[in-house]
């Protein structure tokens, strides 16, 4: 049964009309590594490729969260789907946690491949590029994040994909720039935390877009450890909430 | 002592003054009913408040006030219930991409069979709703009448004690409409206990006679059919009927004891009647015909609808 869950939400994440596009990304990713030398011809392949991973890859990963999580039930209530799913003899914690699990898998697989396909591009190569491990380290931490904090909001909010949109391109753009520690209110701050990043020298606006001005301070143990409970607490609500509230389509209600 | 109701023979499905409110507005008002096996018909307009009865029963929503019970539990999101109860809802929405075979076998496994169980009973249930042949297509082609055998049968496919079918005829042509009503008698006689709301009086008369009569969210009428159909004919039924000798129709119809009075419309091919007992009247009415061959061109009953069930129920 669980397997069944599983396998037909993955099915569902990995159709090719839903991938093609996050493939293509991770492909423009890999172009503009390659031609980053071009633009900043004094920086480093390690600088270029970690400007372009913290620019574009890190928010592929919010990005593809917001689309994907909120598939995961939302999608499923608009498109009244929801009702074959509830009649069945799954308790709803157990279908929403491996669900989630489906997408966070999808999520941050595509992650990973747009790493590489950067590293491929700044490196001219696959080897040589150490900030690869820890970035993927990152990447899957942050599909876990972004998806839990995404599914929960989901499930309290009507037109959840625009505010999960919103908080992947406006919060996450902002806060890791703000002054004092507003930045510990953002995913992507534990994130490059956890990627550990160097500085860069650049102080170009494309560098500040990427949110990698100054140092992290936090340290990536803490930035784990906030990101787990982050994810655990997270994921506590949403089975809560979703064993406990009815989810049947809007107009079949009134 | 044996506690499982089905086993008892008792009811499986229990509603004890069961309401349930839309923030201001009221979906179902203080309903008190008991389903058990067989098969029984929800029946009242659209509206009526049939659709949001089905849904508490399957656990989608839970009452607003009183108590709901399935084999003695609450169904609201409950796995216990689920594995004993297969749901067919009214909504035209699936995995469109899906083939109607492969949808099938997907709620199959989620119903907790394995793969070879699930496998076999996917090709029985369809087989049964007469769909063996044409399930590998994507659902995204079928036509509305495949969409709802599709429905049925994953309904069934974990072959549960209680069926609910929320308007399973809707689209249905009428050869479909006979194989459908064949499959629920079928599934009736097996001891099942299966609950199918309709909105249409005559389709309701050719599945059961065990009934629940919803008007505007409360339970009008409950029990045998026959016993509201005799409240009804103590109501005079509207007749018209279209002829070109309506003066002679008149002579020959006023004999009837059945007629409890006439008008002629103006232009003058068509008449108008109310009668007592309609169908003691319409044997009557045939008989006229052919034995007097009085030609009648047309015929309608604009009482025969559940609208005037409800008017004469509630005295209006």
């Amino acid at each position: 049964m669980e397997l069944a869950i599983f396998s037909q939400a993955i099915g569902e994440y990995l159709r090719p009309k839903r991938v093609l596009p996050w493939l293509v990304l991770g492909g423009i990713c890999a172009v503009l590594a390659f031609y980053w030398r071009t633009l900043q011809p004094r920086t480093l392949p390690v600088e270029q490729y970690a400007t372009v991973s913290s620019m574009l890859v890190f928010r592929i990963v919010a990005l593809a969260s917001a689309i994907f999580t909120t598939a995961i039930i939302s999608q499923e209530v608009e498109q009244r789907t929801i009702v074959y799913l509830l009649t069945r003899p799954v308790p709803r914690w157990k279908l929403i946690l491996i669900r989630y699990l489906a997408s966070v898998i999808v999520v941050g697989v595509l992650g990973i491949i747009g790493a590489l396909l950067t590293s491929l591009g700044a490196f001219r190569g696959m080897g040589g590029n150490p900030l690869l491990a820890k970035d993927l380290q990152a990447l899957m931490m942050g599909a876990f994040a972004y998806g839990a904090l995404f599914l929960f909001v989901s499930l309290i909010f009507n037109r959840a994909m625009l505010w999960c949109l919103i908080f992947a391109f406006g919060w996450e753009t902002a806060v890791p720039n703000m002054p004092g520690s507003m930045n510990n209110l953002s995913i992507l701050t534990y994130m490059q935390a956890i990627a550990e990043h160097p500085a860069t020298q650049d102080q170009s606006k494309v560098v500040e877009l990427a949110g990698a001005l100054g140092t992290n301070v936090i340290s990536a143990d803490r930035a784990w450890g906030i990101l787990i409970g982050l994810v655990v607490v997270m994921l506590a609500l949403s089975a809560w909430w979703f064993t406990h509230f009815e989810y049947v389509p809007r107009e079949d209600a009134e | 002592m044996d506690q499982n109701p089905s086993r008892r023979g008792g009811r499986l499905i229990n509603l004890e003054n069961v309401s349930r409110w839309y923030g201001q507005v009221i979906g179902l008002n203080d309903v008190t009913c008991q389903i058990g096996p067989g098969l029984t018909a929800l029946l009242g307009m659209n509206g009526a408040g049939k659709s949001t009865l089905m849904r508490l029963i399957s656990g989608q929503l839970r009452p607003t006030t009183g108590s709901l019970t399935i084999f003695d539990m609450s169904p609201f999101g409950n796995p216990e219930v689920y594995r004993r109860l297969g749901y067919c809802p009214e909504i035209d929405n699936f995995y469109e991409h899906y083939s109607g075979r492969a949808f099938v076998n997907f709620l199959g496994r989620l119903d907790g069979l394995s793969k070879t169980e699930s496998k076999t009973r996917t090709e029985e249930v369809l087989q049964m709703v007469g769909m063996a042949d044409r399930a590998d297509k994507r659902i995204a082609g079928y036509s509305k009448g495949m969409r709802q055998r599709i429905k049925l049968a994953q309904a069934m496919i974990h072959n549960p004690e209680i069926i609910l079918l929320d308007e399973p005829l809707n689209g249905l042509d009428p050869v479909g409409r006979r194989e459908f009503i064949d499959i629920l008698a079928y599934l009736a006689e097996q001891g099942k206990t299966i609950l199918v709301s309709s909105h249409i009086l005559f389709e309701v008369e050719q599945m059961t006679r065990s009934i629940l009569l919803l008007h505007r969210g409360r339970l009008m009428a409950s029990g045998d059919l026959r016993v509201i159909r005799s409240l009804i004919d103590k109501h005079p039924h509207q007749v018209r009927i279209e002829t070109d000798e309506p003066r002679r129709a008149a002579v020959l119809l006023s004999g009837l004891p059945n007629v409890v009075s006439m008008r002629f419309e103006r232009t003058g091919t068509a008449l108008q009647l109310e009668v007592r007992e309609p169908d003691e009247f319409y044997d009557r009415l045939a008989d006229i015909v052919l034995q007097d061959g009085l030609k009648v061109t047309g015929f309608t009953s604009p009482d025969n609808n559940l609208e005037s069930v409800f008017k004469y129920l509630v005295g209006g």
